[in-house]
């Protein structure tokens, strides 16, 4: 502060001399409240300590008044909402006020961008914190926003009336990622153009509108008039791309994203907390000064955080972006080295495209499908057997598929063990090999048409142990054969743990809880689950036996 | 004097020129963020002397081309270095001899042919021809990768 030459200003700090004017902080505070301008601004002035100032605390500010005035008691409690929707939108805030101080700097265009970014390590004050805090917030708030879905899915808050809400979510958490994939061109690197690389060239993979996708001469689609080409504005990702790239990331889906967290906050009000009673007849509590405590102390807490790890961690920038050279290994974003893994196992269309859809629609159906009127506003576990079992299996496997790609994939994208140096020298993978397309249709027939059937047809309740002990002898057989063929152990243990897997979560479980629901109900549920399990199979036989594809029509790009 | 219009049919037609109005809207916005201009690099160059390049894998141009010339007994092929899978840039292994994808571990054989990862077609040979200089110029936009047709001129010049 260069004030030193002004006018003496009175002083507002205590001063230790006696002769000092004695500072009468209430008196003060009265006498600045205490005038129109003040009670023009904040209502019911003065505020006192009873249960309609309180009320009225909420419903008469702007900022607060997305609350109730008063809660369940559990809804307060840290270990029913762990604070994460409040904490997403907190992050989202966080996010935007760091975005539009790095835009200051920032210009994007292929000659400038790169350098805008080292100029903001290097030459620009607090901006290589500030780039920190929001690679790191972003992190966080893909993460937090995942386990808010969780948690949301856990205590049941999915169901009846909140439908269509949890859609809204579902949404958001799509924006979430694509706004991370967006920004993630934006430093201009290697990472940034071969993860847009890699990401973008799964749109040409969509059926009929792709140019690589099936059907694609259904619509002529070519290399420069296909979906890919609408959203890199060129052939290949450049100077085009990143601008437009920009303004997805800085207006257009920050807008979007923040017209949906209304409609979703609105829809929180309209619909009611979910949280269950802990007694009957219990008594609400007072939103001020209870849960807008909690809230703040979450908030700075999580803030705190973020600033600690933009402190210490940089977030990384590697070379300037070589659109001729690409790193090795090259790998998106820890959240997307799932969907990276898929692509290993499956063509494009179905890993980049199909399945992500799948998964978005699926997720958003769940309320629909799940009629269980049980274990609303509560972690229940016990009466929610098959949805929380299946919800954790699709969840557990996500996050096993993200760890693969982070800790166990080296260079040229073969499996390195954590503890493996990348400098051993692997051999070259064994041929792959696929299926007649007979064999091919016999396969995925069967697959669905009993799996679908199966659980259905068969009545009453298998018994669980003897159903496993079956299961056991038939993986011993099997596994048997495999060893008599000259297959490795190792490749017989993963074949065995996934069809014993598949077994349970997509016929013993299916036909112990699904057995009630009406026909449509049963038959998205059952299909969905079949697709989750088949994703399992498919990587199992590529794994184990380096079958290349159960289904091959390369005369329409289609191959399964 | 002409019957009045029904308040039915003017509702229809209101709500169907809003429809309209909108449907256009939404086509021209479309059609609008389709680049009708390009700004992008030529793909056709000059490669240099063609009888000047080593029998094998050439990674002369790779760096800055992002092509492998690969030339036989009888004469050169070029290779466009661009994964089928989702268009990375794989490496060239001179001890096992293939090419091998960063991204989702595809190899390919020195005739661009699949032979382990998730590629689902061989690799695109690029147009080839020798230059009346006898400079080999390469068009990275004319493409083939059908066994049988990638053989043959214009994606093979003897040399």
């Amino acid at each position: 502060m260069a004030d030193n030459n002004a006018p003496a200003a009175p002083n507002p700090a205590p001063q230790p001399a006696a002769a000092a004017p004695k500072l009468d902080m209430d008196a003060l505070l009265k006498e600045a409240t205490n005038n129109q301008v003040w009670k023009s601004m904040f209502r019911n002035w003065p505020w006192q300590d009873n249960a309609r100032h309180r009320a009225r605390h909420i419903v008469d500010n702007l900022w607060l008044h997305l609350h109730p005035t008063k809660v369940r008691p559990r809804a307060l409690e840290t270990t029913f909402t762990w604070g994460l929707g409040g904490l997403s939108f907190l992050l989202y805030l966080l996010l935007t006020v760091t975005g539009v101080l790095l835009m200051f700097y920032y210009r994007p265009t292929v000659e400038l961008a790169y350098q805008d970014m080292k100029d903001l390590e290097f030459a620009v004050s607090f901006g290589i914190f500030l780039r920190n805090a929001h690679r790191w917030g972003a992190h966080g708030m893909v993460t937090i926003v995942i386990l808010h879905m969780i948690r949301v899915f856990l205590t049941g808050s999915y169901k009846k009336p909140r439908e269509f809400n949890w859609g809204v979510g579902v949404i958001l958490l799509t924006l979430t990622l694509f706004l991370s994939f967006t920004g993630y061109l934006l430093p201009w690197d290697q990472l940034a153009i071969w993860a847009v690389t890699v990401g973008t060239n799964m749109a040409a993979a969509t059926p009929l509108l792709g140019n690589e996708g099936p059907f694609a001469n259904l619509l002529g689609m070519t290399i420069s008039n296909d979906v890919r080409f609408v959203l890199l504005g060129g052939t290949t990702v450049g100077a085009n791309t990143l601008l437009r790239f920009y303004v997805m990331h800085c207006v257009l889906v920050p807008l979007v994203t923040g017209a949906l967290i209304m409609l979703h906050f609105w829809r929180v009000r309209k619909d009611t907390f979910s949280a269950a009673p802990r007694e009957p007849n219990e008594e609400k509590l007072d939103v001020w000064p209870h849960l807008v405590v909690r809230e703040y102390i979450a908030a700075a807490i999580c803030i705190a955080f973020i600033f600690f790890v933009s402190v210490y961690f940089n977030a990384p920038l590697e070379e300037v972006a070589n659109p001729n050279v690409t790193p090795n290994p090259s790998k998106a974003p820890w959240y997307f080295l799932g969907l990276q893994e898929l692509l290993v196992y499956f063509d494009p269309w179905i890993a980049g495209v199909l399945l992500p859809g799948l998964i978005i629609k699926g997720l958003c159906a769940i309320p629909y499908l799940d009629t269980n009127p049980k274990g609303v506003g509560e972690y229940n576990w016990k009466d929610r057997p098959f949805a929380n079992a299946v919800f954790m299996f699709g969840i557990a496997m996500w996050f096993i598929l993200i760890a693969i790609g982070v800790y166990c994939r080296g260079p040229n994208y073969f499996w390195y063990w954590p503890w493996e140096s990348w400098l051993i020298h692997k051999p070259a993978p064994p041929a792959t090999w696929s299926f007649p397309i007979w064999a091919g249709l016999v396969s995925l027939a069967a697959y669905g048409g009993l799996g679908m059937a199966l659980p259905r047809v068969l009545k009453g309740d298998i018994d669980w142990k003897k159903a496993n002990w079956g299961f056991a002898v038939f993986a011993l057989a099997l596994g048997a054969f495999m060893g008599f063929k000259g297959i490795e152990t190792w490749r017989i243990i993963v074949v065995d743990i996934l069809l014993w897997l598949t077994f349970v979560f997509g016929f013993l479980y299916p036909q112990r809880h699904l057995k009630e629901l009406d026909f449509t109900r049963y038959s998205v549920t059952q299909s969905l689950n079949l697709m989750m399990m088949g994703v399992l199979l498919k990587m199992g036989v590529r794994l184990g036996l380096d079958v290349k594809y159960i289904l091959e029509l390369p005369q329409f790009n289609l191959n399964i | 004097m002409a019957e009045p219009i029904k308040r039915k049919d003017f509702l229809w037609l209101g709500w169907g020129a809003v429809a309209a109005f909108c449907g256009a809207a939404t086509a021209a916005t479309a059609r609008f963020m389709v680049p009708n201009v390009l700004y992008e690099p030529s793909q056709k160059f000059n490669a240099g002397p063609a009888k000047e390049f080593p029998i094998g894998v050439s990674l002369l141009w790779f760096k800055k081309q992002r092509v492998w010339i690969v030339r036989t007994e009888k004469g050169i092929y070029s290779l466009w270095a661009r994964c089928t899978h989702l268009g990375c840039t794989p490496n060239w292994f001179l001890d096992q001899n293939r090419f091998k994808c960063p991204c989702h571990g595809s190899n390919y054989t020195p005739d661009g042919d699949v032979v382990a990862g998730p590629a689902p077609k061989p690799l695109y040979r690029c147009k080839v021809e020798v230059a009346a200089s006898g400079d080999l110029v390469i068009d990275k936009a004319a493409l083939e990768n059908r066994p049988g047709v990638r053989e043959k001129a214009p994606y093979f010049v003897e040399v």
